[in-house]
């Protein structure tokens, strides 16, 4: 395999993760469309070389979008959502930098429990994920949905815009490739051309956290500053390892949560970061320091997502089926090159596979050296002006949504449209974290639950399907449970 | 298991089950929302007058309009060059520019300047990436 | 906002003006074309025979062209909007399956668009069973049909996957009138899916591919996972211009025992039933015709050159081009077959 090895493969691997996080930091760019964009490049580079530069574009992209996250409140990619819900705090009080360390840490630790996990293990995770039918998938992001309720400020208007999240996700077509039957639904007359493909998920983020922050600043006639102070100011600013004291098994549980989501088809990357945020919360001493800027919170959703990049090459490698979109394109590698995957992928292809691995190492080592080293480039973004900074980011979320499903001017106006709802959320005090979650999770909720029922015919299977379900149930009983006690504690504080 | 627990779904009318359940959930707590803060909610227009009052009507609503400009005329534009993006660029540079201006404080000379070296240089930069290494379509 | 007024409207004039000579001009492809395709994934097969056909017709004509995977609804909402040429569609029998079987979105392509050449096959839609099944074939599973056995088949509907389908039931029926009632579909989404479904036995035949499902073939004894081919749809002529030495661990000639006529699953009692995946271009009805014939000639040549078949096989497609005119004829044919399939089973299903 060290033949392998050469200059250029390992250039290809840097250079592939240095843009994937230009691409994850830019809000409206992600590791996908860095990953579609280089993918007919791969065709002369060979297979080894074409994978070393795709494999550092999928980290490099998957962790650069904790940047904007943590900086400006807006996430560079889905899975970056939760890392905004405690970083952006941090920033507000002067700890950006400390939170960028921390999750530049955590990421680094995410993706190699990932990669090992990934190493050892991929055949055998590959025959337990595929256990996981419609039910316990269902499960699984009913489970996730359950941090809706340990989100919101206010329960009762965090769950309900958490289900108008999941209602807003719906609209359009039941899509076939995902087994469904094509027809409309919650489509208004006369609007059918343009809603019949639904939301784009990357439009509403970024109109979500992006435009409507621009609009809100807007409103306010522009304050000087950022709302936070330079990122070094905060007190507690100074970053030491010892903060992960404590957080050990934060971490594990994170990476491992992250990887497995990665392993399971179907459930989708984002699920990923925020079923580690949510279970941190749950398992916390402190579950209501989450959201006002706990460190442990960017952890879990860092180590979350990066965890995802070795656990979605599982199934790729060991059943020939994606575990995320971006893996989905690496299908295209393989199949550019005449290769096949699928079970005997590995056995295969033993040079390839140890390339892959040696590659991801590599790209993860690369990825913490550089996003450690341009901390302070970084933290310039905070010092260009709003009035320049805000019509640059504009313009790029316009390309970022245009791009997306390539050359779809719909998604630009979804843009628009809900960056006033997101402006419009908080003047009605709805909750845009748990409506983003909802909107994210919905379809597969969809699917997962109406699959259920149509294959198994009884509502009773939720619970007796497997002991995989009967373990979900539990957790999702704590989850919930945690929520509620916490919730109690929050109104008796509040109200003495 | 007995038959009570039993359903049938019929595939061609199952793109209706969920948002079925969905809408009546939401429709529940909206209810509750509405039982519990009555009294927030009847007091709304006064609050809407109030956000009026305080907001800085000309950032906000040119911000709006500069945006609903520019998505408008980007697709018309660049439909006279098909396939090249410079739709994109033409109507990117006065966007940023006017945007900018708009946002900034200071309107004199020195401030524009930036602005103006900002919005022309930005997105020529960004069309050209995208045109030609990234190869992707633009307006 | 005064300054933005002047400048889009001399930008505006600017446009109109560059414009005309440009417009008078149009006999030809322009320098910079969009392809659509009817797929909205890049890793897909659809996006490669796209993207392999794009490159060759750039490079000899000197044109730019980028490859936008929008998908069906999209791709055929953005060819309907142009008829300069600007915007061109690459799509397989979906096109016109999806609107034999009813779905939304999609239009009769025949009447709505000009077809255009065709540039290669994916020999791949196969139909599998699980390792253990007792059906060992496709004559089988027909008996079995026969006897009163239900028989689950996952596809996903409306299209190129559920065509096979319709076709062992209307198999069924021409052998045991009533038996087709016993082929019942299980509707899923994608690959992962249907491979689900049948782990979760929930189906007892899967839709899948050749190249999706042959290693899941090559299984030891004992891997819950292990399947086999019980049916290959594409034309024995087709078939037989894949690489010798098939896919994976089985070979071509092992492939052809699963196609007709080796594997026959009976289109009217004389004839075997058969499905080629063919990609073709799809042109705005109101273009310029002597595009076309720009394209088709392009293609001629390239095809005459032969690199590009060469690139095709290599990842396992089987060229096949075939000029506008000829192409619109075969596919024409190849759409009332299987109208007459889903016609006669359209009462059973």
């Amino acid at each position: 395999m060290f033949e392998l090895v050469t200059p250029l493969f390992l250039s290809l691997i840097v250079g592939g993760t240095l843009v994937g996080i230009i691409f994850g930091a830019i809000p409206g760019m992600t590791a996908t469309m860095a990953v579609a964009i280089c993918l007919p490049i791969t065709y002369s580079l060979g297979l080894e070389n074409g994978l070393a530069l795709l494999l550092g574009l999928y980290v490099g992209g998957i962790s650069g979008g904790l940047v904007p996250a943590i900086l400006l409140g807006i996430p560079g990619t889905p899975s970056s959502i939760t890392t905004t819900f405690d970083g952006y705090p941090m920033s507000k009080k002067g700890e950006g930098e400390k939170a960028l360390r921390i999750g530049i840490c955590a990421s680094l630790v995410g993706g190699l429990i990932s990669l090992l996990i990934l190493f050892l293990f991929a055949p055998t995770l590959a025959d337990f994920a595929i256990k996981f039918s419609y039910v316990e998938k269902f499960l699984i992001i009913f489970f996730a949905l359950t941090v809706m309720a340990a989100l919101s400020s206010d329960m009762l208007i965090g769950i309900f815009s958490g289900i108008l999240g999941i209602f807003v996700s719906l609209i359009g077509t039941y899509d076939i490739s995902k087994g469904g039957n094509g027809e409309l639904r919650l489509v208004p007359e006369g609007t059918e051309y343009w809603l019949e493909g639904g939301f784009s998920l990357l439009p509403v983020l970024i109109g979500l956290f992006g435009l409507a922050a621009i609009l809100e600043q807007a409103e306010i006639g522009m304050p000087k500053g950022h709302g936070i102070k330079d990122i070094k100011v905060g007190k507690k600013s100074t970053f030491s390892i010892g903060i992960f004291k404590g957080q050990l098994i934060n971490l594990l549980r994170s990476s491992g949560i992250g990887t497995f989501v990665g392993i399971l088809p179907g459930v989708g990357g984002s699920a990923a970061s925020i079923l580690a945020y949510s279970n941190a919360k749950t398992f916390s001493r402190n579950p209501e320091r989450f959201g006002e800027g706990e460190p442990a919170g960017i952890m879990a959703s860092e180590a979350g997502n990066n965890g995802l990049t070795g656990g979605a090459l599982v199934p790729l490698l060991s059943l020939g089926i994606p575990g995320d979109s971006t893996t989905a394109l690496l299908i295209g590698a393989f199949t550019l090159q005449g290769i096949q995957v699928g079970p005997l992928f590995i056995g295969n292809n033993p040079d390839t596979w140890n390339a892959m691995i040696f590659a991801m190492l590599v790209a993860n080592l690369a990825m913490f050296a550089m996003m450690y080293v341009a901390i302070r480039y970084f933290a310039l973004v905070v010092t260009i002006p709003k009035h320049i900074l805000f019509p640059v980011i504009l313009m790029m979320c316009v390309i970022g949504a245009y791009t997306i499903n390539y050359g779809i001017m719909f998604d630009v106006w979804t843009l628009l449209i809900f960056g006033l709802f997101g402006w419009l959320a908080t003047k009605l005090r709805l909750e845009v974290a748990p409506f983003i979650i909802g909107f994210i999770l919905g379809p597969s909720a969809e699917v997962y639950f109406v699959k259920s029922l149509e294959s198994f015919g009884d509502v009773t299977i939720f619970f007796t399907k497997s002991w995989i379900a009967v373990v979900l149930w539990v957790l999702i009983a704590a989850s919930i449970a945690g929520s509620i006690i916490l919730s109690k504690k929050h109104g008796e504080a509040t109200d003495t | 298991m007995g038959t009570f627990t039993r359903v049938t779904i019929d595939f061609d009318t199952s793109h209706l089950l969920f948002p079925t359940i969905v809408s009546g959930v939401l429709a529940l707590l909206g209810l509750a929302i509405l039982i519990r803060d009555r009294r927030r909610i009847a007091g709304s227009a006064a609050y809407w007058r109030g956000v009026l009052a305080r907001m800085d009507k000309m950032r906000f609503l040119g911000t709006l309009g500069l945006t609903l400009v520019y998505f408008s005329l980007m697709v018309p534009i660049g439909d006279f060059w098909p396939n090249t993006g410079l739709g994109f660029l033409i109507c990117s540079v006065p966007f940023v520019f006017a945007t900018g201006s708009l946002l900034s404080h200071d309107r004199d000379l020195k401030s524009l300047l930036p602005i103006a070296a900002i919005s022309l240089t930005g997105p020529t930069f960004v069309w050209w990436l995208f045109t030609y290494p990234l190869f992707l379509t633009l307006p | 906002m005064k300054l933005t007024r002047r400048t889009i409207l001399a930008a505006a004039s600017l446009a109109a003006f560059i414009a005309q000579p440009m417009m008078s001009a149009a006999q030809e492809l322009p320098r910079n074309v969009r392809l659509v395709i009817g797929s909205t994934s890049t890793g897909g097969d659809t996006y490669q025979n796209s993207a392999i056909v794009a490159e060759a017709l750039a490079d000899h004509l000197g044109i730019n062209i980028k490859v936008d995977a929008v998908g069906a609804s999209e791709a055929f909402k953005a060819l309907k909007r142009d008829s300069r040429g600007t915007t061109l569609m690459i799509f397989h029998d979906q096109s016109y399956l999806g609107h034999l079987y009813g779905r939304r979105g999609y239009e009769d392509p025949f009447a709505n668009y000009a077809i255009g050449p065709t540039v290669a096959i994916n020999p791949g839609n196969a139909y599998l069973v699980p390792a253990n099944s007792p059906h060992e074939s496709m004559e089988d599973i027909l008996k079995a049909a026969e006897a009163g056995e239900r028989v689950r088949v996952a596809i996903q509907p409306g299209g190129v996957s559920e065509i096979g389908f319709s076709a062992m039931k209307n198999a069924a029926r021409v052998r045991a009138p009533g038996s087709e009632e016993n082929i019942v579909a299980v509707n899923t989404g994608s690959q992962s899916d249907k491979n689900q479904a049948m782990w979760d036995n929930l189906a007892d035949v899967i839709n899948g591919s050749i190249q999706a499902n042959e290693q899941f073939t090559q299984l030891g004894d004992g891997d819950a996972k292990g399947m086999k081919f019980v049916w290959i749809t594409a034309r024995d002529a087709t078939l037989q211009q894949a690489p010798a030495e098939g896919m994976g661990n089985t070979t071509r000639d092992q492939l052809l025992k699963f196609a007709s006529p080796a594997t026959s699953v009976t289109l009217d009692g004389e004839q075997d039933f058969t499905f080629d995946k063919e990609f073709f271009f799809l042109f705005n009805p109101d273009m310029d015709p002597a595009i076309i014939d720009q394209i088709d000639t392009a293609l001629a040549e390239i095809f005459e050159k032969g690199d590009i078949q060469k690139r095709q096989k290599g990842s396992f497609f089987i060229p096949n081009f075939l000029p506008s005119k000829e192409a619109k004829a075969h596919l024409e044919a190849k759409r009332d077959t299987y109208r007459n399939v889903i016609a006669e089973i359209s009462g059973s299903k």
